[in-house]
């Protein structure tokens, strides 16, 4: 039945946010399905090693298939695989961390990330996902998407990370405004203090973003008084145009055979 | 400089060097620390922040009070990486200039500077209690502060309240999940772990409560 898809699902999420471990009474709290029915489910999932259940506890967590499936999904996501050498150039030019995205639901979520080249200890972020209007990556995909799609995600949830965060819907419009205008988004503290992002879309031939790639790092290095960095910018844009331009090829040359 | 009520220049000289060394004892621990969510550099570079602020200090010995702080918070403004600079640089900024430049300044300022210490970290970051940050232990001090001075006990009593405060503050970090900063967007993975921030900001307080007794003892 579809509905158990759902609800098997539902349980995959729930021990994927927060509390790691949950017994079958919490999750039938939280889901509001009966005991009985989560039961059935977590005894199917941990057939199939999607979910583990530890002994002493008697609580579920994760499987290790999940691994397996998550590395599968970014071996095969084609925007990531054709941005290695741009981000590592993209990197090497600039100096500066690079990170690919995609969006995903009202987040967008990391499937590159490219260190800046220093010594600098840093932590990689594939995986990540970040509220999609506190990120370049997220505005300037939200800058050329259709009406219908822009709607839906001024209208819903915009949490603020920092003080700085666009959270009102006239001021983000104003913004998307500006970034269909230069072409180019940036992020200015507004998901982490101290740091910005100058983001540029990836787009396939009829002009609607498919993913975003952007440099990230320390304010200071990236913005002047506010603005992008000419250089920085220039860079960006450069390569969300030649990923662009493989994205594009690569469809007229699967249709071509 | 003689006892009495009154802090002034010497006093927070004094605080930002405890501070110093709180870190410098504890730099390996906050980069442990942070390394399960952050960048595993929060112990390095608030030590050295805090050292290159200090042989600011150092070469400029006439300065008022408000001068002082106004150093401390542009040094680590300028030499801290990541949101830690930007948060404690402002944040001793303010501090600076809700003091000003005055010879002597009473418990009752002192509290008004680490309240507008605590309110510019929370328009910079906009983070509450709960939210795993620096305010989940600067808060719950700065009402301990401020109930001990209410009460009528003595500045390095309410001062030893605040660091008791801020330490369980602290403490109270590590089941939570954090809704703010880098490691809110890496997901579950920061339930467990001590959030650096708050455990920072409760160094700054213990080094509040170390000025406060080497003040009584002349």
């Amino acid at each position: 039945m579809i509905q158990s898809v759902r609800r098997a699902t539902a349980i995959l999420l729930e021990l994927g946010s927060g509390q790691r471990r949950l017994g079958v009474t919490e999750l039938s709290d939280r889901l509001g399905l009966a005991k009985a029915t989560v039961y059935g489910l977590l005894r199917a999932l941990e057939a199939d090693e999607m979910v583990q259940r530890d002994v002493e506890s008697g609580k579920y967590r994760l499987g290790p298939v999940l691994l397996q499936l998550g590395n599968a999904f970014l071996e095969g996501h084609e925007l990531r695989a054709r941005s290695m050498l741009w981000a590592d150039s993209l990197a090497d030019r600039t100096e500066q961390a690079v990170r690919v995205g995609i969006s995903m639901g009202s987040s967008i979520l990391i499937v590159h990330h490219v260190f800046r080249p220093d010594t600098s200890v840093q932590i990689l972020e594939v995986g990540a996902t970040i509220p999609w209007h506190a990120c370049a990556l997220g505005k300037v995909m939200a800058a050329f998407r259709d009406d219908a799609e822009l709607e839906q995600k001024l209208a819903g949830p915009l949490p603020r990370l920092t003080g700085r965060t666009l959270v009102d819907r006239r001021e983000l419009e104003r913004a998307l405004e500006r970034i269909r205008r230069d072409g180019v988004a940036i992020e200015d503290q507004e998901a982490i203090i101290g740091e910005a992002e100058i983001a540029a879309a990836v787009v396939d031939h009829a002009g609607h973003a498919v993913g975003a790639v952007g440099v990230v790092g320390p304010v200071e290095r990236l913005l002047v008084d506010g603005f992008a960095r000419p250089d920085l910018a220039g860079a960006v844009k450069q390569v969300a145009r030649g990923l662009s331009r493989d994205m594009a090829g690569a469809r007229v040359y699967e249709r071509g055979r | 400089m003689s006892g009495g009520q009154g802090f002034g220049p010497q006093f927070v000289r004094r605080w930002v060097g405890r501070t110093a060394e709180g870190v410098h004892d504890q730099r390996d621990f906050l980069t442990q620390l942070d390394a399960a969510i952050g960048d595993a550099d929060h112990g390095v570079n608030m030590d050295r922040g805090l050292f290159a602020a200090i042989a600011k200090l150092d070469a400029s010995a006439d300065d008022g009070t408000g001068q002082i702080l106004e150093t401390v918070g542009s040094t680590l403004v300028l030499s801290v990486g990541g949101a830690a600079g930007p948060l404690y640089g402002s944040a001793f900024r303010q501090m600076g200039r809700t003091l000003g430049d005055t010879e002597t300044f009473d418990p009752e300022d002192l509290l008004s500077a680490l309240r507008a210490g605590l309110e510019e970290i929370q328009r910079l970051g906009a983070a509450t209690v709960g939210d795993k940050t620096i305010v989940d232990a600067y808060s719950p001090a700065l009402d301990a502060f401020a109930r001990g001075l209410r009460s009528g006990q003595a500045a390095e009593e309410a001062g030893a309240r605040a660091r008791a405060a801020a330490e369980e503050g602290m403490r109270s970090t590590i089941p939570m999940q954090a809704r703010k900063g880098r490691a809110s967007y890496l997901g579950a993975r920061s339930i467990g772990h001590q959030d650096p921030g708050a455990t920072s900001t409760a160094i700054l307080f213990a080094a509040l409560e170390q000025a406060l007794d080497d003040r009584s003892d002349g």
